[in-house]
């Protein structure tokens, strides 16, 4: 704090008269001159205050032996027993090392997929038949995972699709679901196939500010369309790929419940058991609210820390989210 | 809109420091509120009493004016104000966030063990005086046995909670006579007959469809709904889940026993032989209803009071369609019975906070338990819970606009059971019903661990949850894993925690014997 | 234009591939409108795949007389409207400072405001808060304690960082405020994103279920996905004590057809209508180069 004098910018009027009334003014001229948009800002800070943060300060209870009926102020403290918990349960790194797992594959092949659809569809050059198509492709965000689930379980049955196709070339059948080989290629693929379409929408959104006449300057240099996807959609579209990119990254390890409880089973746990499903085995069923808490600030932090080492990284390219 | 905007967030920030201060203290939880209708009985004025009923359906939920309410009104005194939980959501945390913002109904059905975080922290009332006096019916219908379970599950043997009671096995091991017929066997007496009895299903066609489609016998994901298949060797299940039972001489989990073994051991070769359903682990609850109802399943286990819905779809592809109740088929060397879990599990409690109400809490609880009213508990007031349809009284099926009427009688008797099935089963199939319960009924028994408070697993989610013997069961039926995995699994199962389980559950079990 | 024959190639590969899979993606409809349109028995035997069984139109009947289905319904319009009204007013309001360079503390702002991306408040204390703010049991319950969805609000300000600055520069000279730069200028070069951001907004209220199972108790003002799930959770094990005797031509499995249906296809068709806004955001790229 004494040393602000270093980061003075070479512009400033005034002279300091005391340690802290550059740092002041500057902040005070700034504020004066567009006092609007912090007063515009001010209802934003308020939500992210009351709804986010005060509720926030309620992770104490990961340090605590919380019991519903005391709250918070009468729980006993118990410091870091609840991770000790954690990180002693004999399956902790299987369930930690398949949520990772199957996060990785979401990334390499889930992320790119709505980026490469966008393209597609950019390529179409009937415009009932893009709006058509469109529309249908984001039907299935609609759906439940129960619902999906019970698809899944349907089309990959010993009277599925694949089983039948696999008949008429003499193979035998294959129960999909109960082996666990196939358990992360189905919830991958599965996840694309409900959210694929959904994900596009914003990428067509960044499309849509393209201007035609970029496109035709290109013809006229004689760029194919591939050129043009490379040198002109692409980058347009990069700003919102790398902000998308970045907040995946800060909730790596958060999978969604919803999804793999409704597509495991018990022959598939040693693949797919993840945080979440242990969380609700140890959460929902026996009312370990501590335990839990503390789960997910491990959660927090490992996607923080990715977040932070990836925004490094963005910022030296284009711009990071802060 | 600058100036509104700024007059909302200002009165908010107001109530932030506000609301710093309550959250962190959350609730004191057994601070004794006055309960103002007290006075209002005084003055004669009928009492409300706050009701918390979970999974309460499709309907909306009775104000005073209600018909219902009236009656019960005029009957006992007292207003029931009805509060449930949303649909879909989760019953257990629904409780705990009442009980977390200090907001606990006059008397309540507990979900999940909640009953034993308000015995435990002090939150829940005592019962054992109030009870006799205030609600005789519900005193003398509940059998002792049942008061003694609800004592041990008290660390100070006091009853907090009226139980669950359910003389009569719900569930029966059921075959289809007619593929018995046409195959030439009768009702196999033992594995080896069953098994037998399950490859003629599968050979010989007997849905008469001309494709080898049969799935002799069938159960759901996570080995639900196949307890026949372990009943057989002894083993007591739940829903496909370990019970708690004596096996050499001491209450044991049945998981980790003998008869366990023997049982995944003859499961096992059922699949290979695919004389059960290879897909039985994979099978969601519509899909094997799906395969019941259209004739692909020869032998299953389930609700016979739900009966009616699946033979109704069999009889349209197999008119000569019949489902009888089949004896547990006797396994060398083991005692096979159908598992009956009848009482213990918590029905009613009524926290400390509402002691003032609990006179009349209890009061129209004994309402329910009076079998006077057994007529009006059952079908209601006109229009709103029944029709009369040729001068027969019919129930209404729910909707979302009727109201909702509260039951809390949860005591079912023999004599209860057969006026249910005559209520609630056409005439033609009643007497099929009837039969598969006597079946069922001459060969359950109770189990030692009836009535096991949750608190012994407390610490231990994936031995509550039978996570562990849900991945060895269905491995090892599949072939994925030879049945000598089974030792290992019991290895892991006890020093997952199952060791410091099992010796809780001793102890609970020497106290229900005092 | 001359076309290669790569191009063609390509062409036809695209739509064979996107209209295979576009028809994936209706078939689940399809089949559920078909359910909604068969007996129970045959619904429940699984007969039905997409032409209706034994055709009845009880089940949308007795849905489509259901008052208290059509309350809900109400319900829902009125929280997608009305939090869609909100959430754009709130996340556009905090989207633009936090684009600005002239707004010297967006950076900490910024971070403070991914970190409650990343770290969830823990259920209880929230729900304790919205319960202190004297919301329970009241819409705004729906609507405020996610007013503003943190991601929606990053793409805003993402598309608000490249509308180039000499715009604003150029609006201050003609004597506009931050105020008027944002909705006379920022607003009509975002459409698509504007579409877009309300669009994620609209749904997501449209689909609000898990708050309504938190804060509304009162089964009157239940929106329409959680009047929902009293179909989809219909556990049999329940029958056997609530067995009803009598014939319909609906159960659960056909009305939880036709309810899903009723619940989906109203926002389902808000997205053709946004599409527009899609090829009309033109200007912005053109401003870029």
């Amino acid at each position: 704090m004494a040393n602000t004098q270093d980061h003075l910018e070479p512009g400033s009027t005034r002279v300091s008269t005391g340690r802290f009334n550059l740092m002041e003014n500057r902040y005070l001229v700034n504020m004066r001159k567009y006092w609007m948009l912090y007063v515009m800002i001010l209802p934003g800070i308020i939500y992210y205050l009351v709804f986010k943060y005060l509720p926030l300060a309620g992770s104490v209870i990961a340090f605590q032996d919380y019991q519903i009926f005391k709250g918070i102020l009468s729980s006993s403290w118990v410091g870091l027993d609840n991770f000790k918990f954690i990180f002693t349960y004999e399956d902790f790194y299987l369930v930690l090392r398949n949520t990772a797992t199957i996060a990785l594959y979401q990334l390499v092949f889930g992320f790119p997929a709505p980026i490469i659809l966008a393209l597609l569809f950019n390529e179409v050059r009937l415009m009932l038949a893009k709006r058509v198509m469109q529309s249908l492709f984001y039907l299935p965000h609609f759906l439940s995972w129960v619902v999906v689930g019970g698809i899944v379980f349907e089309l990959l049955s010993s009277q599925g699709v694949f089983n039948m196709m696999r008949g008429w070339f003499g193979q035998e059948t294959i129960l999909f679901m109960q082996e666990q080989q196939y358990f992360r290629a189905i919830v991958v693929i599965s996840g694309i196939w409900k959210d694929v379409g959904w994900g596009t929408i914003i990428y067509l959104a960044a499309i849509a500010g393209i201007n035609p006449s970029l496109y035709e300057a290109a013809v006229m240099d004689g760029a194919n369309r591939w050129k043009q996807t490379i040198h002109i959609t692409l980058p347009t579209m990069f700003p919102t790929i790398l902000v998308l990119f970045l907040l995946n990254i800060g909730n790596f390890l958060e999978l969604g419940f919803d999804q793999i409880y409704n597509l495991l089973t018990p022959m598939t746990y040693s693949v797919g058991d993840i945080i979440e499903t242990y969380v609700y085995r140890a959460g929902v069923l026996q009312g370990q609210y501590s335990v839990t808490t503390a789960i997910g600030l491990f959660q927090s932090v490992i996607g923080f820390v990715l977040l932070w080492i990836f925004n490094r990284m963005a910022r030296k390219t284009e711009q990071g989210l802060w | 809109m600058m100036k509104h905007v700024f007059g909302k967030s200002a009165r908010v920030s107001a109530l932030v420091s506000l609301l710093v201060v309550s959250i962190l203290s959350g609730c004191t939880g057994n601070g004794e509120k006055p309960a103002a209708s007290v006075n209002d009985a005084e003055k004669n004025m009928p009492v409300t009493v706050k009701v918390f009923k979970s999974h309460m359906g499709v309907g909306t939920i009775p104000g005073k004016d209600n018909e219902h309410v009236k009656y019960v009104e005029e009957k006992t005194g007292v207003v029931y104000e009805l509060m449930t939980t949303a649909p879909g959501s989760e019953p257990t945390e629904f409780l705990n966030l009442m009980i977390a913002s200090d907001d606990l109904p006059d008397i309540l059905r507990p979900i999940g063990g909640i009953e034993q975080t308000l015995i435990k922290q002090g939150g829940a009332l005592a019962l054992d005086d109030l009870l006799p006096k205030y609600a005789p019916n519900v005193w003398k219908n509940i059998p002792e046995e049942a008061w003694d379970i609800v004592r041990s599950a008290s660390p100070d043997g006091h009853i907090y909670y009226v139980p669950k009671v359910f003389l009569v096995p719900e569930r029966a091991p059921m075959i289809r006579q007619d593929w018995l017929d046409k195959v030439g066997l009768s009702v196999p007496k033992t594995t080896e007959e069953y098994k037998e009895v399950l490859r003629a299903f599968r050979d010989k066609d007997p849905n008469g469809n001309g494709k080898a489609d049969e799935l002799p016998t069938s159960g759901r994901e996570f080995g639900k709904w196949m307890d026949h298949l372990f009943g057989m060797y002894g083993v007591a299940m739940w829903e496909g889940v370990p019970e708690w039972d004596i096996y050499e001489g001491e209450i044991q989990y049945a998981g980790v026993t003998k008869n366990m073994k023997a049982a995944i051991a003859y499961i096992r070769e059922l699949y290979e032989e695919k004389l059960l359903d290879n897909e039985t682990f994979l099978n969601k609850g519509d899909v094997w209803q799906a395969k019941i109802n259209n004739n692909l399943v020869g032998s299953w286990y389930h609700l016979p009071a739900n009966l009616r819905e699946r033979y109704t779809a069999m009889l349209k592809g197999a008119p000569d369609a019949y489902v009888v109740g089949m004896p547990v088929p006797k396994a060398e060397g083991f005692e096979g019975f159908v598992t009956q879990k009848s009482m213990g599990e918590p029905e009613w409690m009524i926290p400390t906070a509402a002691k003032d109400k609990a006179e009349y809490s209890l009061k129209l609880l004994d309402f329910f338990y009076d079998q006077s009213n057994d007529e009006f508990i059952r079908f209601g007031i006109e229009g709103q819970q029944h029709e009369v349809v040729n001068g027969k009284k019919v129930i209404l099926p729910p909707e979302d606009s009727r109201p909702i009427a509260l039951g809390m009688r949860n005591l079912t008797t023999k004599e209860d059971m057969d006026v249910r099935i005559k209520e609630t089963i056409p005439e033609d199939m009643q007497k099929m019903v009837q039969d598969v319960f006597a079946v069922s009924t001459s060969d359950a028994r109770r189990i030692a661990g009836d009535g096991l408070p949750n608190t012994v697993y407390e610490g231990f989610p994936d031995i509550q949850s039978h996570k562990l013997f849900q991945e060895y069961l269905t491995k090892i039926v599949i072939g994925e894993w030879p049945i000598e995995k089974f030792e290992e699994f019991v290895d892991r199962w006890n020093k997952a925690g199952g060791e410091a389980v099992t010796k809780r559950v001793q102890e609970w079990y020497a106290k229900v014997k005092e | 234009m001359r076309k290669t024959t790569g191009d063609q190639l390509f062409q036809f590969f695209n739509y064979a591939f996107l209209i295979a899979a576009a028809a994936t993606m209706l078939l689940p409809l399809l089949q559920l409108l078909a359910v909604s349109f068969s007996s129970p028995i045959a619904a429940d035997s699984k007969q039905v795949f997409l032409l209706p069984v034994e055709f009845t139109t009880a089940s949308w009947s007795h849905i489509l007389q259901n008052t208290g289905l059509w309350r809900s319904f109400g319900i829902t319009v009125y929280i997608t409207v009305a939090g869609t009204l909100l959430s754009m007013l709130f996340s556009v309001l905090t989207a633009y400072p936090l684009s600005h360079k002239q707004f010297l503390i967006r950076k900490p702002i910024m971070l403070g405001i991914i970190i409650t991306m990343i770290f969830n408040a823990p259920m209880i204390p929230f729900f304790l808060t919205v319960r202190e703010l004297g919301m329970m049991n009241s819409l705004w319950s729906l609507i405020f304690p996610g007013v503003i969805g943190t991601f929606n609000m990053i793409i805003i300000r993402t598309f608000f960082t490249g509308i180039p600055k000499e715009l604003d520069d150029s609006a201050r000279i003609d004597g506009c405020n931050e105020a008027g730069i944002l909705f006379r200028i920022y607003m009509p070069l975002s459409k698509p994103v504007i579409a877009t951001v309300s669009l994620f907004y609209a749904v997501g209220y449209w689909n609000t279920f898990q708050r309504a199972v938190l804060f509304i108790r009162d089964p009157e003002k239940w929106p329409l996905q959680t009047k929902l799930r009293a179909y989809l959770t219909s556990p049999e094990e329940l029958a056997a004590v609530n067995l009803v005797l009598g014939d319909y031509d609906f159960n659960t499995t056909t009305l939880k057809a036709a309810t899903i249906l009723f619940a989906t296809i109203p926002i389902v068709l808000v997205y053709p209508y946004l599409q527009k806004y899609f090829v009309k955001g033109s200007m912005l790229g053109s401003l870029k180069e």
